[in-house]
């Protein structure tokens, strides 16, 4: 099944995370080099390009543990990664607060900066553990502040940034810590309380359409039974009806023969139309496609003389250009073919007597693109978004065509997408249309 | 080749009762049974000339066990299977003809359902004239 997502956001945040920590070690070392040397700050140098290091060894252990944990899929994994996101802040928190004790203290500018930690653990993690973290925050500081009030540890002025130290003034010190404190507690009460929102809703959302898919799987399981049922008893009677026609039991006057030929032509319709739905409801439940390698050229051509017959009894010039590099890919060579025969036969059931329907196919690196050129009746504007729908059938080609299913596209693109590629169309009507698909040579790839 | 006889194997009466006709038709003498015990059984009562198979009866393993198990004797071996189906079509299976291969299906020939009367007669004529 599917993580979760708030665990998935969880996985992709954490690399963020670390991503950012780079981000913010380079930095901290631009910072400290331009207030020390550029702008002659009096910071202690050396501490801070020591944090920038303890940063940057922490921010790769992170990401050792990190991708340990992501590998196997499991609700464990998520536990740690959460562990791993959570312990990452506090450290965060914590050499935040060093960095901030060597370049100014409560004075620093810097010290907005506690900010983003909050903002971020209240995405990420649950209420309790963020106010957890702002707690953790507000001590920190309070601690420094303390201690360097009391001279406990040295306190750098910024001198050639501030006019003067604020640290021995009690009632600013104060103040500040006061603002400080209520900011981060009012920014995680603000954020938790719009991320928990959204991620109820996301898990709402994330329920609704696992509930849907069952439902949809029942669907194509109800179809499939009935059709398979249908299927059943339709062979029967065009089995019996076949011995009429067949006049085996006796002949048939005209008008006989009459009824009993259409009682068979409309069986015929209806027993291909269950065999397409059928193909393509048992298709849909099943999850896996069984891929083998197999020549590409040699399908199409095998499609191509399937589809001969049809083209000739029309005068329709059938031309085949494949590309020299075009052949071997890994799909399912039967279904491949399938869609091939369905799209000629297609082009060939739209175009007039003594039209020209061409197929090519042009190797495009991890994929090959076919094509299906036909001069047929071409497909309206409006309806080009909807010919690959099931049972969609467009008006015109109701008019040339009275028995297709509507089902032939829709089969044809469940195929191709399974093989992970994609088809569409292109046409002018009156002109003719262009059914375009792309294979991967190789499931992953295209 | 009037004289000949024809054992058909389906669970589903009508099919075999119409096929019984086609076939009684062109003067072949048909046999019917509706599962593959009682075909098995009139397979070595009847001692037909040739026999069709439906592939899919109570299992849709059933055709398939009952076609290996007439081949896989020595003395009805050279009895030509005719197989009627709708699971070639559909699934893809590529049936292999050898021994062992889980998809091993002896047999001499493949009908799809519903059958063409004619197509039949000349199916059923060809793996006659063969054996």
């Amino acid at each position: 099944m599917e993580p979760l997502p708030q665990n998935a956001r969880l996985v992709r945040r954490a690399y963020w995370l670390i991503r950012i920590r780079w981000i913010a070690i380079t930095g901290v070392i631009l910072a400290t080099f331009v207030a020390s040397r550029i702008l002659h700050i009096s910071v202690n140098q050396i501490a801070l390009y020591c944090v920038a290091a303890v940063l940057t060894v922490y921010n790769s252990v992170f990401l050792i543990l990190l991708n340990r944990a992501v590998k196997p899929n499991g609700e464990r994994v998520f536990s740690a990664v959460h562990r791993i996101v959570s312990v990452q802040i506090s450290l965060d928190l914590i050499l935040l607060t060093v960095l901030v004790h060597f370049s100014g203290g409560v004075e620093n500018p810097f010290m907005v900066y506690f900010v983003f930690h909050m903002v971020i653990a209240s995405i990420l993690l649950p209420a309790w553990e963020s106010y957890l973290q702002a707690t953790l925050a507000v001590c920190l500081v309070v601690f420094l502040v303390l201690l360097e009030h009391h001279g406990v540890i040295h306190h750098y002025c910024l001198e050639g940034l501030l006019p003067k130290c604020i640290i021995g003034d009690k009632r600013l010190i104060a103040v500040m810590v006061s603002v400080f404190t209520t900011t981060l507690f009012m920014i995680v009460y603000m954020t938790s309380s719009i991320s928990v929102q959204l991620r109820n809703q996301e898990e709402a959302y994330w329920q609704a359409n696992i509930q849907l898919k069952q439902k949809d799987k029942v669907k194509d399981e109800y179809v499939s039974r009935v059709t398979h049922d249908i299927k059943g008893h339709l062979a029967a009677i065009q089995s019996c009806l076949e011995v009429v026609i067949n006049r085996t039991l006796g002949p048939l006057n005209e008008r006989q023969s009459d009824f009993v030929g259409r009682a068979q032509h409309r069986t015929k319709i209806l027993a291909t139309f269950v065999r397409t739905l059928l193909r393509l409801t048992q298709m849909r439940l099943s999850d896996k496609l069984e891929v083998h390698e197999f020549s590409l050229k040699e399908a199409i051509a095998d499609a191509v003389s399937s589809a001969e017959a049809r083209a000739q009894s029309k005068s329709i010039v059938l031309t085949t250009a494949i590309g020299p590099s075009v052949d071997r890919i890994v799909g399912n060579k039967f279904s491949i073919e399938e869609v091939i025969v369905n799209i000629l036969l297609n082009a060939i059931k739209y175009t007039p007597e003594k039209g020209a329907v061409e197929i090519s196919a042009v190797d495009k690196g991890d994929c090959v693109q076919i094509e299906v050129k036909d001069t047929g009746i071409g497909i309206p504007a409006d309806e080009i978004p909807r010919v690959f729908d099931e049972f969609f059938r467009g008006a015109k080609a109701r008019k040339t065509e009275r028995d297709g299913t509507g089902l032939g596209l829709s089969i044809a693109k469940q195929i191709v997408e399974r093989h992970n590629g994609r088809i569409w169309v292109e046409s002018t009507q009156g002109k003719g249309s262009t059914f375009k698909l792309t294979l991967p040579k190789t499931p992953r790839h295209c | 080749m009037g004289s000949m006889k024809i054992l058909i194997v389906d669970d589903d009466t009508d099919i075999t009762d119409s096929l019984k006709a086609i076939l009684e038709d062109q003067r072949f003498s048909v046999a019917t049974a509706a599962d593959r015990a009682e075909g098995m059984e009139k397979f070595k009562t009847e001692s037909p000339d040739l026999v069709i198979l439906d592939v899919m009866m109570a299992t849709w393993r059933d055709g398939f066990e009952m076609a290996r198990e007439i081949k896989s004797d020595p003395e009805s071996r050279e009895v030509p299977i005719l197989m009627l189906t709708g699971v070639k079509d559909k699934s893809g299976i590529d049936f292999k003809s050898t021994a062992g291969d889980p998809t091993w299906l002896p047999v001499d020939g493949f009908l799809d359902k519903p059958v063409d009367a004619e197509v039949l007669i000349a199916e059923v004529e060809k793996l006659l004239a063969r054996a």
